[in-house]
């Protein structure tokens, strides 16, 4: 609920281009990239998570 | 006793921490320097700039009281603040009266001389700002100036400043206007492309040694460095689209750099598709191997050659050789060529892991 809230905030002050993400000369635009790079190291991490899961799985089967 | 035992135990952990930090060391390697980075990138200070001027435009002969506002400037608590409007190396005007109302804010005064050395069309004036805490800065292009044909009297101009700037010898990183903080994305972004590029070589390497040995060892390690080089990919157009938002206000343009890249990206996550859709392994690492060599030799004119032969929003591009001057000054190489160094090692182990996964795996499936 406050999440949807603190997004519309976003929204309304996207449209008027005076956001937080373009406070204190645009920084967080730069926290943002930092995220996304973050994101998708650790999206890697849950992939392999997952293949390594399947394959202990096999071996279990297998014993 | 119990020293002999201690002595033993600390013998027994040294080994046990060689065989750990043994041919492991880069791992740690691109760790340590992606936290360098990412600590040195963001606490490093941009230098100080003007980010707009108020008027932009005047007439020659005119009084005009110019309100620059600062980003990361001392108006107030530095001394010797003073202001030039300069239109050409011989041809510098310096302000009257300077009031600066805080710390980002100030007044500057000119009076504008009558005559220019070219009245045929409008002006450009740079604004140079100097101060013993920041240094001296600009800001091109601050104020337009058109002319009139009423006679007006006006100051001369001044050949030089008159007296030598400031100079701020603190680590900065450059400022830019529209860019401002996100020039730090330098490191973040475009290190990614660049890691991306590396990362791609290997799997090129690999792909080439796969179709001259047929060892299946190549395949398993071309096919890990090309995924791990697609996911930075990935990575670097969603995160250069973020930046692009906060800068270029969209988050997609027509871009050259940006299409040709997005085929690009296609062209390898094609690749990926290839690979899924062939059951055979003789023939999955035969084609895709032959494949990624098609695609590499496509990836070069598409991101290095075309973005240079037309105009681009990307600097480097539209004509220029490449990235230089104050879009990548020595401050900002300082954290850049590390960032690439860290988020290679970082994509070899992530390539690394996954190459040791499909090793496991077709030893699993060999023995059942």
């Amino acid at each position: 609920m406050l999440l949807t809230a603190q997004i519309c905030v976003v929204h309304i002050s996207w449209a008027q281009g005076t956001d937080f993400l373009r406070s204190t000369g645009k920084i967080y635009s730069v926290v943002a990239v930092i995220a996304i790079v973050f994101i998708g190291i650790a999206w890697f991490l849950y992939r392999l998570d997952h293949k390594l899961t399947k394959l202990e799985n096999q071996i279990k089967h297998e014993q | 006793m119990e020293i002999v035992t201690k002595k033993h135990r600390l013998i027994q952990a040294t080994r046990s921490m060689n065989t750990h930090v043994k041919g492991k060391w880069w791992k740690l390697a691109g760790v340590v320097l992606f936290l360098y980075v990412l600590i040195g990138g963001m606490t490093v200070p941009l230098s100080p700039g003007i980010s707009s001027v108020t008027p932009s435009t005047a007439v020659n002969g005119d009084t005009v009281k110019l309100n620059a506002i600062g980003y990361n400037t001392h108006f107030l608590s530095s001394t010797g603040l003073g202001g030039w409007l300069k239109l050409d190396s011989s041809h510098i005007l310096e302000a009257t009266t300077i009031k600066p109302t805080s710390e980002t804010e100030a007044e500057f005064t000119f009076v504008l001389p009558v005559s220019f050395p070219d009245t045929s069309r409008i002006q450009p004036l740079t604004l140079i700002v100097d101060n013993a805490t920041d240094g001296g800065f600009v800001q091109p292009n601050a104020l337009f100036v058109s002319f009139t044909d009423i006679a007006r009297s006006g100051p001369p101009w001044q050949s030089e400043i008159g007296k030598q700037l400031h100079e701020a010898d603190a680590l900065r990183f450059p400022y830019r206007n529209i860019l401002n903080e996100t020039v730090r994305n330098t490191f973040f972004h475009i290190a990614l492309w660049f890691a991306m590029f590396l990362l791609l070589l290997a799997g090129l390497f690999h792909a080439v040694k796969y179709l001259k040995t047929g060892f299946p060892e190549h395949d398993n390690k071309s096919a890990a460095y090309h995924k791990v080089a697609i996911l930075f990919g990935v990575l670097g157009i969603v995160t250069g689209s973020v930046w692009a938002k906060f800068t270029w206000n969209t988050f997609w343009t027509t871009d050259v750099k940006l299409n040709m890249t997005a085929v690009a990206m296609l062209i390898y996550l094609a690749y990926l598709v290839l690979r899924n859709a062939v059951s055979d392994t003789d023939k999955r690492a035969k084609t895709s191997a032959a494949y990624s060599i098609f695609a590499f030799v496509a990836l070069i004119p598409l991101v290095f050659v075309i973005p240079r032969l037309t105009d681009s929003l990307h600097p480097g591009n539209g004509g220029n050789p490449a990235l230089g001057g104050e879009d990548l000054d020595n401050t900002l190489r300082l954290f850049f060529y590390p960032s690439i160094l860290a988020l290679t090692l970082m994509g070899n182990w992530m390539a690394n892991l996954l190459i040791r996964y499909e090793r496991v795996k077709e030893k699993i499936w060999y023995h059942s």
